[in-house]
């Protein structure tokens, strides 16, 4: 069966192989080029300590290194991010929608093979070289942009959309999710061309909507100030929300008249802003905070969301496939 | 319950689209080593009855068992064989690589004789089936069929699409290889004419409903065709006529051989089942008019 199946799939395995060779030997050449600059202008400490002027990393030297490489590298990212919607449009939406409108289910339903080993088959041909390709040119990318560690895309922290969405469990669970809706949607409206252009848009909205409700996946640590003029935010760190807090340690509803308060007035500079601060009521500085350290935590939250959606569309489908004469 | 090993056995089966009945209260028994005709006018629910046969359509009412089995979605029975109307087959695979598709997906399937079927019909292994004429295509297909070695096989409206010359080698070829393997066919059509000869069963459908079944020889020997002159009233009261038209010749009338006696000047003729066919199928259409 699954040879059979493969045969069936042939053509979109070898263009996928195609990609995969394609893109595997870009990103190993270019990731060379780049790592021959970085010794070429002896970068390597930059790229442990990011930019520091007092290590001899300042602006002006990490910037002309950026210019030529980190939209290349962004690039890269994004490369990986298209791959889970591109195996949902070619791989999973005409999977059965191909068969049901040419009528071949017909011929799959009518041997001595149940219907459900058939799709398992067709599902599993289709599926797993695809997560291959993803999870191994997501490993070469993530390789490629660790190469420029602290100067690169990964200076703005795990939760930046490009590098959360190539790295962890996100391309596999991108990948499942865009492939069983296309699947789904193929199966069930027996119409190719609807399949993919369905599976484009909810993949494409959904996405953009869970990457907004990313902050609200885990829930948000507070971390609290005593300088009330001093904000205590990590770098690469999610905030959720984020105030003042007065003497008996509650929120402050209005926070902005008083900070405007301390502003620096014309001539007359606010030499002690943490004083008027605290004059003013402002007695602590918060935030509330999904550290950097949690991002595996986010991952396995969001991948745990678009899998269960996964799930649920691979049942529906056999329920599509098995209502279809 | 329906029992027993009959290739197709029916009782009160009938199934029911969003449209209305396609078939309805069929009770029917397709005996084994025949070559049945399933015929009747488009939409009178032959496909349906294909469908429920092979599992592929559930039935809304009554009971169906092939081979004593209930057909579900669990693949076709090991020793049912389909081959259905627009006789899919993948385009992109080869002829060799469909017949391995069967060896693969058939428990029973006998690769030398499916592969000596094609040579026979002189397709080559190597040809792409996208490129085939239809004539070959449906040999292709038919091997496909029989390569599992089936007891029955099913065939909606196999001849359709072919040309006169491929309808005849196509037709030729099942019915030998069925006789051999003493395989029952059950085969739609609307081209009566060629069926002819061909086949020893009829079972006639008509708007959704079994309007005769039988085997061919002793349906022909229950009816009578009288032949009389063009002009003057029909020999017999118009509730005993099945169907009454006009040729060239003169007026022909069907009507059961057991009222056929006392019309004069009237020539008694045996059908044949082109007559008996049309006959029926205008007597159901003038059914639906009235």
């Amino acid at each position: 069966m699954i040879r059979v199946v493969w045969r069936q799939q042939r053509a979109q395995l070898i263009t996928m192989l195609a990609v995969f060779v394609v893109g595997a030997a870009a990103l190993l050449a270019v990731r060379a080029s780049m790592v021959s600059y970085l010794d070429g202008h002896a970068l390597g400490n930059c790229v442990a300590i990011g930019i520091r002027a007092d290590g001899g990393c300042g602006n002006d030297v990490v910037q002309s290194f950026q210019d030529i490489w980190f939209d290349r590298m962004k690039v890269g990212q994004l490369f990986v991010l298209a791959l889970p919607v591109l195996v949902g449009l070619f791989g999973g939406a005409p999977l059965f929608a191909r068969e049901l409108e040419q009528g071949t289910h017909v011929l799959a339903f009518t041997q001595s093979v149940s219907r459900i080993r058939w799709m398992s088959s067709k599902i599993a041909v289709a599926a797993a070289p695809a997560l291959v390709v993803v999870v191994a040119l997501q490993l070469l990318v993530e390789w490629w942009v660790g190469a420029a560690g602290k100067i690169g895309p990964l200076a703005s922290g795990p939760y930046f959309y490009a590098t959360f969405g190539t790295s962890g469990l996100a391309p596999v669970a991108y990948t499942l999710f865009a492939f069983s809706l296309g699947m789904f949607v193929g199966a069930a409206s027996r119409r190719t061309l609807v399949a993919m252009t369905v599976t484009l848009a909810v993949t494409v909205v959904l996405r953009y909507a869970l990457s907004s409700l990313q902050k609200f996946l885990v829930s948000a640590q507070r971390i609290v100030s005593d300088d009330p003029s001093v904000s205590k935010v990590e770098p690469g760190s999610l905030t959720v929300f984020g105030g003042y807090l007065d003497a008996n340690g509650n929120v402050v509803p209005n926070a902005n008249s008083a900070v405007m308060n301390c502003g620096s007035k014309g001539d007359a500079p606010v030499t002690d802003t943490a004083t008027c601060y605290r004059d003013h009521g402002l007695v602590k500085w918060f935030a509330d905070v999904v550290p950097a350290e949690a991002a595996g935590t986010v991952h396995l939250v969001e991948a745990a969301i678009y899998l269960g959606l996964a799930v649920v569309l691979v049942l529906a489908t056999g329920w599509a496939v098995r209502r279809q004469a | 319950m329906v029992d027993g090993q009959a290739p197709v056995l029916t009782e009160g089966l009938g199934k029911k689209y969003r449209r209305g009945w396609a078939l309805r209260d069929c009770t029917l028994r397709v005996p084994e080593n025949r070559v049945v005709a399933l015929v009747g006018p488009n939409g009178a629910g032959k496909s349906t009855l294909m469908g429920l046969v092979t599992g592929l359509v559930k039935p809304t009412a009554g009971e169906i068992a092939v081979f004593g089995d209930v057909p579900n979605g669990r693949g076709l029975h090991p020793a049912v064989a389909f081959l259905a109307q627009q006789k899919p087959l993948y385009p992109q695979f080869t002829v060799a690589e469909t017949l391995r598709f069967g060896q693969r997906t058939n428990p029973t399937w006998d690769q030398e004789y499916a592969e000596g079927l094609v040579r026979r019909a002189q397709v080559p292994l190597t040809a792409k089936v996208g490129t085939l004429s239809g004539g070959q295509r449906t040999r292709v297909a038919l091997a496909l069929a029989l390569g599992k070695r089936p007891r029955l096989l099913l065939l909606d409206e196999p001849l359709a699409d072919l040309d006169p010359l491929a309808r005849e080698s196509v037709l030729r070829n099942l019915v030998e290889e069925s006789r051999r393997q003493g395989i029952t066919v059950l085969l739609s059509s609307h081209v009566l004419a060629e069926l002819e000869g061909v086949c020893d069963h009829l079972v006639l459908l008509a708007n959704g409903q079994v309007r005769v079944a039988g085997d061919v020889d002793a349906l022909l020997d229950r009816h009578v065709l009288l032949v009389g002159p063009p002009e003057g009233p029909l020999p017999l009261p118009a509730s005993s006529v099945i169907d009454a038209r006009r040729t060239a010749e003169g007026q022909e009338v069907l009507v059961p051989a057991s009222l056929a006696g006392g019309a004069p000047g009237w020539r008694q003729l045996r059908p044949r089942l082109g007559h008996l066919a049309l006959g029926y199928m205008r007597d159901a259409s003038r059914e639906v008019a009235a």
